[in-house]
């Protein structure tokens, strides 16, 4: 398959080197030019903008930063487009503004499909992240061949913006996770107890979890290397509770994380794991 | 000196009046004419035509996105409004937009201030609303004689934008303080306690407040047709939430407060006053 590859971020360019190794015939095209060279290298063509990357194409998928960096690749491709151009989004932005992508897209004769991902870049380099769809059966069918190069998960949520409104959750899961196996670590060090001991016990039991089990670990390891970096799991718990607000929903844990969050993005440790939230956490109990 | 209005809501239309009855003339526009009905006042056709009779314009309207398309839109004040008049914004907006707004007025010249208030409609009518700016010190001190007339502290707080900062940080206070009252009203009542005595009590010692006496009184009563609409403190919140994020400020009290505003918008008591909190808690 013809595949246009936007965006070679720490997500991006594994995603796009294994579209490579699947054997699509794969465009690629970054706003800096460098991060183009290793796809280049390992066999695919580049682009000088998104339209011109979107010419001739059977799907374009990109994988940038927030939602006006979608709106604004999205209407390049838009403009390279042949009519019946599958697009596939991966970032994760706003379920509302990928509604909204997909609505102006659609008027150009673009279907467009949102499908993040969960898995992180251990997942994107593994080719095992799960995807998350939302969007037509049609478009589904069409892009799936080169969403099974980079994931193992894949899910047709539903109708437009609903891959995001599921990627939503997993951020609401994954962040209030990662704050209570941090939480429990803090409640066991204050009373004396041994932090790797308490996490072996709970492994067994209905505490378990993947969080408990691997950023349990780095925590244990005090290994805060991102990973995923704070400052982009506040970014999703912000789209999580922009969306509550907008419906009226009440979500008090996702805000007590939100705020969390929050304030590790404020106290510098943004580009760390968001494991770092148990330093925080000790921070404000002096547990340092 | 001819004085413009814009925003003739529960709020509006008594600030309005003051104004006028001061001896300043009334030029209005209202999105629907007949909110401007029985006002003793000039009707304009849009904003640009107001901003061209006068020389002070005040807007007192709902969101960031309606002040912007007012002053800055097609036929907004932006249009009309000579170098050297004042807008004077009295809406709840984000510190941002504001700052937005007035830096684009300035390439005309135009001056602005930040002027948020509190004090809900009894301090509109009262003209005892608490006034805090933001913008140039010398520009309110002109204007200062029109803010006389609404309320009774006016404090420059700073800068552009520095108005809607203090806004936000009345609003935390304030709205917090209301959810603490329903959450003592209805520890009093499940423990089946008078929450009239409780609050007769409280009123006389470290814990009386103004929001206790006013909102606590509601409670009380159950009276939860709206003064200010709870809605209005939603919003609200969504701004401070967003201006902390901004900053790297935790807030972890008002994004709690966030969410049982959150609840009461989906039991769809946005238009019922804010001491619907209360009731909140008695659906869980």
């Amino acid at each position: 398959m013809k595949i246009a590859f936007l965006g070679l971020g720490i997500m991006g360019r594994p995603m796009a080197l294994n579209l490579i190794r699947g054997g699509h015939d794969v465009t690629v095209w970054a706003r800096r030019v460098e991060s183009m060279q290793p796809l280049i290298e390992a066999g695919a063509k580049s682009a000088a903008s998104p339209a011109e990357a979107a010419l001739g194409q059977d799907l374009v998928v990109s994988m940038v930063a927030d939602a006006p960096d979608v709106a604004e690749v999205m209407r390049g491709v838009a403009q390279g487009a042949a009519p019946g151009l599958v697009a596939v989004d991966m970032s994760t932005i706003a379920p509302a503004a990928a509604r909204q992508i997909g609505l102006d897209l659609a008027a150009a004769g673009v279907d467009f499909m949102d499908a993040p991902v969960s898995g992180g870049e251990v997942g994107a380099i593994a080719g095992t992240l799960s995807i998350m769809a939302g969007g037509s059966d049609a478009a589904f069918a069409k892009a799936k061949p080169a969403l099974e190069c980079m994931g193992k998960n894949i899910v047709h949520v539903g109708a437009s913006g609903a891959g995001q409104v599921a990627k939503a959750a997993n951020q609401i899961v994954t962040g209030m996770g990662v704050l209570a196996v941090a939480e429990a670590f803090a409640f066991a060090a204050k009373n004396g107890v041994d932090r790797n001991r308490v996490r072996e016990a709970l492994l067994g039991g209905f505490a378990y979890s993947k969080i408990l089990e691997s950023h349990g670990q780095r925590m244990l390891d005090r290994n805060f290397k991102p990973g995923f970096k704070s400052w982009m799991h506040e970014k999703d718990l912000n789209i999580v509770m922009q969306t509550a607000h907008e419906l009226g929903l009440c979500l008090p844990g996702s805000a007590a994380t939100a705020q969390m969050f929050n304030a590790m993005v404020g106290s510098g440790m943004g580009e760390e794991d968001s494991i770092a939230v148990l330093k925080l956490l000790e921070r404000l109990s002096g547990q340092e | 000196m001819k004085v413009g209005f814009i925003g003739l809501g529960a709020m509006g239309r008594p600030m309005a009046l003051h104004l006028q009855r001061a001896g300043y003339e009334l030029f209005v526009w209202a999105r629907r004419p007949a909110s401007a009905d029985g006002l003793p006042a000039t009707l304009c056709a849009t904003p640009a035509e107001l901003g061209r009779q006068c020389d002070v314009v005040f807007t007192i309207i709902t969101s960031s996105a309606d002040v912007e398309a007012v002053a800055l839109g097609s036929n907004g004040l932006i249009e009309g409004m000579a170098p050297d008049s004042v807008l004077i914004d009295c809406s709840t907006i984000a510190p941002d937009a504001a700052r937005r707004i007035a830096a684009r007025l300035a390439e005309k010249g135009i001056h602005m201030l930040d002027a948020p208030v509190s004090g809900g409609t009894q301090g509109a009518i009262d003209a005892t609303l608490a006034i805090m700016a933001g913008g140039d010190a010398a520009v309110l001190e002109r204007v200062r004689p029109l803010l006389d007339c609404l309320g009774q502290r006016i404090v420059h707080i700073g800068p552009s934008g520095a108005g809607q900062v203090a806004k936000a940080c009345n609003q935390m206070i304030m709205v917090a303080a209301i959810e603490a009252a329903a959450e003592a009203m209805r520890l009093a009542s499940a423990s089946g306690v008078d929450c009239a005595k409780v609050k007769q009590a409280l009123a006389g010692g470290s814990a009386a407040s103004r929001v206790l006496d006013v909102m606590g009184e509601r409670m009380v009563k159950r009276d939860f047709a709206a003064g200010i609409e709870a809605r209005l403190h939603h919003k609200d919140f969504g701004l401070v939430l967003e201006a902390a994020r901004k900053s790297g400020v935790p807030v972890p009290l008002t994004a709690s407060v966030a969410q049982q505003l959150n609840a009461l918008m989906a039991q769809g008591w946005g238009k019922d006053d804010t001491a619907s909190l209360l009731r909140v808690l008695e659906r869980a």
